[in-house]
């Protein structure tokens, strides 16, 4: 950690200032009051409150490096008795050879004054001792806060990463296998396919660097995934949407929708032979987007498990982006299941 | 081989379905005999034409591609075809079944029946391995449903509908609340494949679903029943390791 006067201005001028105060009265009161030369006042004050804190700033030093966590008491103790007797004998021998061409005649200014002065050494160095460790602890106490803000910043970042949908290979691997089909027996319809899974994959991958997007933007990339998924499951597929038109405009988090149709597929679709609807409704109410995807379901056949884990990682991503964590409702209708998001705006979507 | 291999084609997809029948067309030693679009179809299908070979798919609406094996009556040889499914996979490796991952092309095809030819050749029966293959389950720690068939008909048992399943040497009979139906499976498997939160080893003989026991009762010194909540009061009997973990899940 650097030096606080030399990398933080404002307590170095509060350093100087208090020490320039004190002695500035020290000097008044000397002169004023007790009658003391100038001369003697100037030498006394200079050397106490100009000379000290000079040297003073060193001991920022050996408290930097002798942290009260690390290094047991005893040693503690006497390596700062040796630094303060060090500091005092140079101060002591500075402050006597700038003494010494002034006050050549007065041996008792110098001779009584010398172990009171020396106290007075001790004295200073546990007082600024004190004020370096008040100095220390703040800092790092600083420092601490800043860096756990950090901490959490890229916690969230990677949890938002982590929850995000990635997708699913046997969607890939089966629209492949249907390609692979179409290649023989409708070529036309197999470069189709190709492309919009093309399509969809990019948008699934610009995810990455995107966090919101246009509720437009998200709705054609899941009618994407659907007709695609459709070429699969023929008229098993069936999708509907109600989508209240002037909410196009408002924003929601990518890919945020696709795993909903994925569970929607793999338990309505998927596991019926029947034709299956997938519903989606989507309203706006002043500056809360409510989307509904409702699906039928095969209950004679699924025993549902509540929240799998797709259904969880948005309700986790949801919570993490807008910090509340009831904007996903999951709701078994026996024969159906719906999902809930409420997506909210910044502003009232009108 | 002097006659062509009766084969079925089991898969829900219809593309897919087209693509295997565009592989097999003119393949010598190959004549499809049907095509069913789910699992159920399946099982009547096999049972009742009796093929030499059954291209299935693992993933299907209704019953898996592992269930239907469970409900055959007679085995064919299988080629299962997935598109991913990565437990899947482990099982097959273990049991050394022929497999294609979608999608997959045509020489891949030929190589598989070629393996299959050369089994039937050999005369190698695969019905224990298939066995093996229909007790895997390492995807999910626990079983959600049990699939089983009474005469010609085929029933998706939701576990929770389970009361209780007892052992008849070989098979096990599992009671619901609409009746009763035989497996041939053994008590080990479904006493590792329940969730042991709600189904109970409580006897040698007797597999029992907590939510259904109305009491347990002491009839002798160290030896317990269950009465269960039908309306016939349905004892069983409780072992002492039984009851030990009665205790256990119902901490009492």
């Amino acid at each position: 950690m650097k030096h606080p006067l030399t990398h933080n201005y404002r307590l170095l001028g509060f350093y100087i200032f208090f020490w320039a105060a004190i002695g500035v009265i020290n000097i008044i009161l000397q002169v004023l009051w007790y009658n003391v030369p100038l001369v003697y006042s100037l030498l006394d004050t200079g050397t106490n409150y100009v000379l000290f804190p000079l040297l003073g700033s060193s001991i920022w030093y050996s408290i930097r490096y002798n942290s009260v966590e690390e290094v047991s008491v005893p040693r503690l103790i006497i390596f700062h008795l040796i630094a303060a007797s060090i500091l005092c004998g140079i101060w002591v021998y500075i402050s006597y050879a700038i003494y010494q061409p002034f006050i050549r005649d007065n041996n008792t200014f110098l001779k009584d004054g010398l172990p009171s002065k020396i106290f007075a050494g001790y004295i200073m160095y546990a007082i600024y001792l004190i004020f370096f460790y008040a100095v220390n602890y703040y800092q790092s106490l600083k420092e601490k806060i800043k860096k756990e803000s950090e901490y959490k910043a890229l916690i969230r970042e990677a949890e938002l990463q982590a929850l995000k949908s990635q997708i699913n290979p046997h969607f890939l691997f089966n629209s492949l296998n249907s390609i692979s089909s179409l290649t023989v027996s409708n070529p036309e319809k197999a470069q189709e396919m190709v492309i919009n899974l093309s399509t969809f994959m990019r948008y699934s991958l610009m995810h990455n660097e995107k966090e919101m997007v246009s509720f437009t933007r998200e709705l054609e990339n899941i009618k994407l995934y659907l007709s695609i998924e459709k070429v699969r499951f023929g008229k098993k597929l069936n999708a509907e949407f109600e989508i209240d038109a002037h909410c196009l405009e408002a924003e929601i988090p990518n890919m945020i929708l696709q795993p909903l149709f994925e569970n929607a597929i793999k338990y309505g679709v998927y596991e019926t032979t029947d034709q299956v609807t997938i519903k989606t409704i989507c309203k706006c109410e002043g500056n809360l987007l409510k989307i509904n995807i409702v699906n039928d379901y095969d209950a004679s056949t699924i025993k549902r498990r509540g929240e799998g884990i797709g259904l969880r990682n948005i309700r986790k991503r949801m919570e993490i982006i807008y910090n509340n964590p009831d904007l996903m409702k999951v709701i078994d209708h026996k024969t159906s299941f719906e999902v809930q998001l409420i997506i909210p705006q910044k502003q009232a979507v009108s | 081989m002097s006659e062509k291999l009766q084969t079925l084609i089991i898969e829900d997809e219809e593309l897919a379905r087209n693509l295997l029948r565009s592989y097999l067309k003119d393949h010598p030693d190959i004549e499809v005999i049907g095509e069913c679009e789910n699992g159920f179809d399946g099982v009547k299908a096999i049972n009742e034409k009796k093929p030499d070979l059954v291209f299935l798919d693992i993933q299907m609406p209704k019953i898996t591609g592992f269930e239907m094996i469970e409900l055959l009556d007679f085995k064919p040889q299988i080629i299962f075809t997935t598109a991913y499914d990565q437990y899947a996979l482990k099982a097959f490796e273990l049991n050394a079944v022929d497999y294609l991952l979608k999608p997959f092309s045509k020489d891949r095809l030929l190589a598989a029946i070629e393996k299959v030819k050369h089994r039937i050749l050999n005369e190698e029966d695969n019905s224990e391995k298939l066995e093996e293959l229909s007790n895997f389950r390492p995807g999910e720690e626990f079983i959600d449903r049990v699939v089983v068939k009474d005469r010609h008909k085929i029933h998706i048992i939701t576990v929770d509908q389970i009361r209780y399943i007892e052992s008849l040497d070989d098979y096990v009979m599992i009671y619901t609340n609409d009746g009763r139906h035989m497996k041939q499976k053994t008590m080990k498997y479904f006493e590792t494949n329940l969730d042991p939160k709600n189904f109970i080893r409580i006897h040698r003989s007797y597999i029992v679903h907590v939510d259904h026991i109305a009491e347990i009762q002491q009839y002798e010194k160290e030896s317990y029943i269950v009465i269960l909540k039908d309306k016939d009061k349905t004892k069983l009997k409780v072992s002492k390791t039984g009851y030990k973990k009665i205790k256990e899940v119902l901490h009492f």
